[in-house]
């Protein structure tokens, strides 16, 4: 008897609860779009150094999955490798019509011996233990179980793989399945304020997943590659990500993420603020309880985007990384901290893989 | 541009950056060399604004209270007050909800104009009374 996953990665909005409909979460399905802080899917973004479908499918291996499908819709296909780790018994497909390969990694996965398969939402982060829902399951005897918490039915379920193939996926999925609730830690990664939240309760200990790199000091979570200025003060928690600068006289304070490949200038504050990958904060700002990337800022407190032309406030680092090394000269005074004990693995090549890569999932080591 | 009283109130326009904040500031510049020029810079229509709108908005207000006068915003939108608190600049300005607000705030009295009549070197009692009570 064996188990397998099928994680599908949609386009912002949620395929399962389009064709469902009426689940109260999807009352916000759309809203990831609206905002346009960032172009590709919220799950594929990292936080704390790690994208949220990365940790749920290490989670659905640690479960014991045998098989791990990841279906990528083929819209969101080019945002790039969400995985920073490399996993064997993982695979990925893009896919033009996500429930259709649904469907077909059903009938395959059945004919493959797999009795009993979870099908996801990426967009859904969920803390539960995966084997308890699955004996749930079992004994229901239902086709599928699907899970729900206090805020309402998650794009959760865990299906009959031989039952399935005689009932449609829409049909399959709907909500009138068994119910299985779920007490744990739950994240719907709908908006990009979501992210934010997931920072800060990772950060602050209200969920399990943890910051990637090493804690140098109580709290404070540093990355491989990253310096920090000795003039630089950390109010821990705060996590750093991978080659990370940060310059003289910055602040970073409240739960504050700075992600990989980014940059705090002189005299900045990051308060209780997500800096997303890439991107570079200027000289003496103030970013206080808000979402960046590159150089659109959502404020929290105001409920607005911004995207700001002006290399000198804030912009994406992603073009000019090469010439960026000219910054840091000897006499900057910069105190690197590399996390020596953090080998570097497959994970930092897959980062290098093309863009638009999904294919190559490596063994890991 | 209108006046109403002492006050002037300009709109500022939709973009404000490098370009537009210079031909902007040329056009205000007789405005900020009266005395006391009392000035408020409606912001209702700008849709873009970066650090040189940012620099302008201050150089305008340091010229007008060198000449011991004020400039102050309104109708500052929620984009453009990001871009304030993001440059650190929000607490410098005064900033009103309308226009309407920002002129009467100019004509108010201070809280407390009507508190020191007196000068500071007279006594609240005179000596005959001091003695009376004592």
């Amino acid at each position: 008897m064996g188990l397998g996953a099928i994680v599908v990665i949609g386009a912002g909005e949620n395929i399962f609860s389009q064709r469902v409909g009426k689940d109260p979460a999807s009352a916000n399905a759309g809203l990831a779009r609206e905002v346009a802080l960032l172009d590709g899917p919220l799950t594929c973004v990292e936080v704390l150094g790690r994208t949220t479908v990365e940790r749920m499918v290490e989670r659905l291996l640690r479960t014991g999955v045998d098989r791990v499908c990841l279906i990528v819709d083929e819209a969101v296909a080019h945002y790039g490798n969400p995985f920073r780790a490399s996993f064997e018994r993982a695979e990925a497909e893009v896919a033009a019509a996500p429930e259709v390969a649904v469907s077909q990694r059903l009938a395959e996965y059945s004919q493959s011996g797999i009795d009993h398969c979870f099908v996801l939402s990426a967009d859904t982060y969920v803390e539960t233990d995966l084997l308890d829902l699955f004996y749930f399951h079992r004994e229901s005897r239902q086709v599928a179980t699907r899970a729900f918490d206090q805020d309402g039915l998650l794009d959760l379920w865990v299906v009959d793989c031989a039952k399935a193939q005689r009932v449609s996926v829409e049909r399959l999925l709907a909500p009138d399945a068994t119910s299985y609730f779920v007490r744990e830690y739950v994240n719907r990664l709908k908006h990009p304020r979501d992210l934010r939240r997931f920072a800060v309760d990772s950060l602050s200990g209200r969920c399990e997943a943890v910051a990637s790199g090493k804690e140098i000091k109580t709290g404070i979570w540093v990355d491989l590659g990253a310096e920090i200025h000795r003039r630089a003060r950390l109010v821990a928690p705060v996590y750093l990500g991978r080659r990370v600068k940060v310059r003289e006289g910055t602040l970073i304070t409240r739960c504050s993420a700075v992600e990989a490949g980014s940059r705090v200038d002189s005299g900045s504050v990051i308060d209780d603020t997500s800096v997303l990958e890439n991107t570079e904060v200027g000289i003496c700002l103030d970013v206080c309880h808000a979402v960046v990337s590159g150089n659109r800022l959502l404020s929290l407190g105001r409920n607005c985007v911004l995207e700001i032309h002006d290399a000198n406030l804030l912009r994406s680092t992603v073009l000019d990384r090469v010439s960026s090394s000219a910054l840091t000269g000897p006499n900057r005074k910069v105190e690197t901290l590399i996390a020596k004990d953090v080998k570097k693995s497959e994970s930092e090549k897959s980062i290098q893989l093309p863009h638009g890569s999904w294919v190559p999932i490596l063994s890991r080591e | 541009m209108y006046t109403k009283g002492p006050v002037v109130v300009v709109e500022l326009p939709e973009q404000l950056r490098r370009a537009e904040a210079e031909k902007f500031l040329g056009e205000l510049q007789p405005l900020l060399e009266n005395d006391r020029p009392s000035l408020v810079l409606d912001c209702s229509k700008v849709q873009q604004m970066d650090s040189a709108g940012v620099d302008m908005l201050l150089h305008c207000l340091e010229e007008a209270m060198k000449r011991d006068g004020d400039l102050k915003l309104a109708a500052v939108s929620p984009a453009s007050a990001v871009l304030l608190e993001l440059m650190r600049v929000d607490r410098l300005f005064e900033v009103f909800e309308t226009a309407d607000q920002a002129v009467r705030s100019f004509n108010a009295l201070p809280v407390d104009a009507n508190r020191n009549t007196q000068p500071w070197y007279a006594p609240a009692l005179g000596l005959n009374e001091l003695k009376a009570a004592s």
